[in-house]
């Protein structure tokens, strides 16, 4: 069963020079459990494909369904809902907090979806056991290397069991061995159960997932 | 992790922007908060030297308290005020201009009060004695003198005053009259450098060239502590319908309509400016700091962070700055206010006992709602900024930065 469904989405920015169209008719559906790659040149469509699949855009032609609901039809309220609840986001430059700790940063999101203290500091300890940072969880951000942030970032990405796990170049900022270990990461949150679709310049990362699709200039090629 | 914890740990973790925003906002805060003290300090000031002087109500002949004429029949007005119950005391006063010298010494303009009887509520004697005492008994015009007529006459008690009931530089054809000084003393009402003497509403009447009973120009009268002068007022007023009486809270109000306009219109501008510079301080430094972490909270959204709690953490943060600011402007202002008021108190024509700047727990709580308006006021164009924030949009201009 399709967990996200794009068909023929398309999405142009409006611009003082003109519309400019970064998505043209792209159809594309991310079942649960899978894990797919998309490639592509810079300026292709791959991060606006990935922010529409994530929920935070909305196609301005086309139709997205995620769980078989229209994501057009929901409000800014029930699309956070969703993907607070649904989907994590690992972001090239992590994000992570600076003044909140490896384990606060892994928490936030869990304090927002109202899980029990109790039950919001066992997962975290057990995210970062995950990725490897239990003896790390008391640090800041600015403690940590780029790997480890990454690390914690996607552990925070998974702390309230997303279905998908979205990443926009999760290794652009990371040395080639670094990209290694986060890309075997990913390998095995996918193993565990959890979509990923990941947007890459890196062939390393790309080759891991079992799709992969390339994009130019709006369109899937492949 | 709640909202007030986040904006604690951002005060932290940019620690120079909290400092700057919080020592920026103590300063403006503790203007205004003198600007409050100074809008009823003057008011409070004069209220309490009113009330400490033991007296209700002021009967006078004329509108107002600032002119006046004198009573005609008050000796017999204040007989009759005192037959009303629950009246404790009453003392009738007369002032004139009148021109003071020693025998060998130059002369000076001063004020010649006479008094119907001493009140240690009126004035204060420092030095020497009262003028109803033994020592002052035999005295045909016995005076009490203020400090700076002492000072500016080398008067000390025992030396011989003549007295001209008529200003410096007018010519009079009554007799001057020679007074001995029994005391120095400080007048509740009278500036720092007043220069006046006191003496019995007889020799006053002496040294107006009176044969008979003096009028007094001004009726004092007190009620005794456990009833309500409304009562007094009324009788007084059906006694003497040609006169004027006033409680202390109408003396308070007449001042407060005329005297002291110009201080309130002064410290309602100068703290709404003041609050004008608060809100674009914390505003400002608010919505540069929201700029710089534009790309944290577009990813927090993107994680489903709601729109509310990163309001509120902003609202928090607002409230931090402003409240560590605001907290610390209080011991400030209260400092300024000292050092201000001792300033504004060397002008002359203020009574000693006047201060400009009176603590009250009524301006700390005024402080406290404008501050407590001023920091959600300044949160909202923030607010705005991320509730508006496109997502997509910031996650991808932060990258290509």
């Amino acid at each position: 069963m399709a967990l996200v469904e794009a068909q023929d989405v398309g999405r142009v920015f409006p611009m003082p020079a003109g519309p400019v169209v970064a998505l043209r008719n792209v159809s594309l559906s991310v079942e649960a459990g899978e894990y797919v790659a998309i490639t592509g040149p810079s300026g292709c469509g791959k991060s606006t494909l990935l922010h529409l699949v994530g929920c935070v855009d909305t196609p301005t032609s086309g139709s997205l369904m995620f769980d078989q609901r229209s994501v057009a039809h929901l409000s800014e309220a029930e699309r956070g809902r969703l993907r607070l609840t649904r989907i994590g986001f690992v972001f090239q430059r992590f994000f992570l907090l600076p003044m909140l700790s490896a384990a606060e940063n892994v928490e936030l999101p869990q304090a927002e979806a109202r899980v029990p203290a109790r039950d919001r500091r066992a997962r975290t300890r057990e995210l970062l056991d995950y990725v490897g940072l239990a003896d790390r969880a008391d640090h800041l951000p600015s403690q940590l290397s780029g790997g480890e942030m990454q690390r914690v970032a996607i552990a925070r990405a998974l702390a309230n069991r997303p279905a998908l796990l979205v990443a926009d170049e999760p290794t652009g900022e990371l040395d080639d061995e670094t990209g290694e270990h986060i890309a075997a990461l990913f390998d095995r949150v996918n193993q565990h159960g959890t979509a990923v679709l990941v947007v890459t310049h890196n062939p390393l990362l790309a080759a891991r997932a079992s799709r992969r699709l390339a994009m130019k200039s709006g369109r899937l090629v492949e | 992790m709640t909202s007030f914890a986040l904006a604690w740990r951002t005060a932290q973790r940019y620690r120079a922007r909290t400092m700057l925003a919080i020592a920026g906002v103590a300063v403006i805060g503790a203007l205004l908060f003198d600007m409050l003290l100074l809008s009823r300090g003057l008011l409070l000031s004069f209220a309490d030297l009113l009330d400490s002087s033991g007296f209700d109500l002021r009967v006078v002949s004329t509108e107002g308290l600032a002119a006046r004429l004198p009573i005609a029949g008050s000796a017999r007005l204040a007989g009759d005020i005192r037959q009303i119950p629950d009246v404790q005391h009453v003392l009738m006063i007369r002032i004139e201009p009148a021109t003071a010298r020693t025998a060998d010494g130059p002369s000076r303009g001063i004020s010649l009060v006479g008094s119907s009887d001493t009140d240690e509520h009126v004035w204060r004697v420092l030095q020497g004695t009262d003028l109803r005492s033994p020592a002052a008994a035999g005295e045909r015009c016995p005076a009490l003198v203020t400090r700076p007529l002492a000072v500016a006459l080398a008067l000390t008690p025992g030396a011989r005053l003549t007295i001209n009931a008529r200003p410096p530089g007018v010519a009079s054809a009554l007799p001057a009259v020679v007074c001995r000084v029994v005391g120095i003393a400080e007048f509740a009402f009278a500036p720092t450098d007043d220069l006046t003497a006191v003496t019995t509403l007889e020799a006053f009447g002496n040294a107006i060239g009176n044969a008979g009973p003096t009028d007094a120009d001004l009726v004092l009268v007190s009620s005794r502590p456990d009833a309500a002068p409304g009562g007094i007022l009324r009788a007084i007023a059906g006694l003497r319908p040609d006169l004027r009486v006033y409680s202390n809270e109408e003396v308070v109000s007449q001042f407060n309509r005329n005297g002291f306009a110009y201080f309130r219109q002064i410290s309602l501008v100068l703290s709404s400016l003041t609050m004008v510079f608060a809100f674009l301080l914390v505003a400002t430094l608010l919505t540069v700091s929201i700029n710089q972490r534009l790309g944290e909270i577009a990813a927090l959204r993107a994680l489903g962070i709601g729109r509310t709690r990163i309001a509120s953490m902003l609202l928090w943060e607002s409230a931090l700055l402003v409240g560590a600011g605001g907290l610390l402007a209080l011991p400030l202002g209260e400092a300024l206010a000292l050092v201000l008021d001792r300033i504004l108190r060397q002008m002359p024509g203020i009574p000693e006992r006047m201060h400009f700047f009176v603590f009250e727990p009524r301006a700390v709580a005024i402080h406290v709602t404008l501050l407590g308006v001023t920091a959600l006021a300044a949160a909202v164009y923030p607010i705005w900024l991320t509730a508006r924030l496109p997502i997509a949009e910031t996650l991808r201009r932060e990258v290509l930065g």
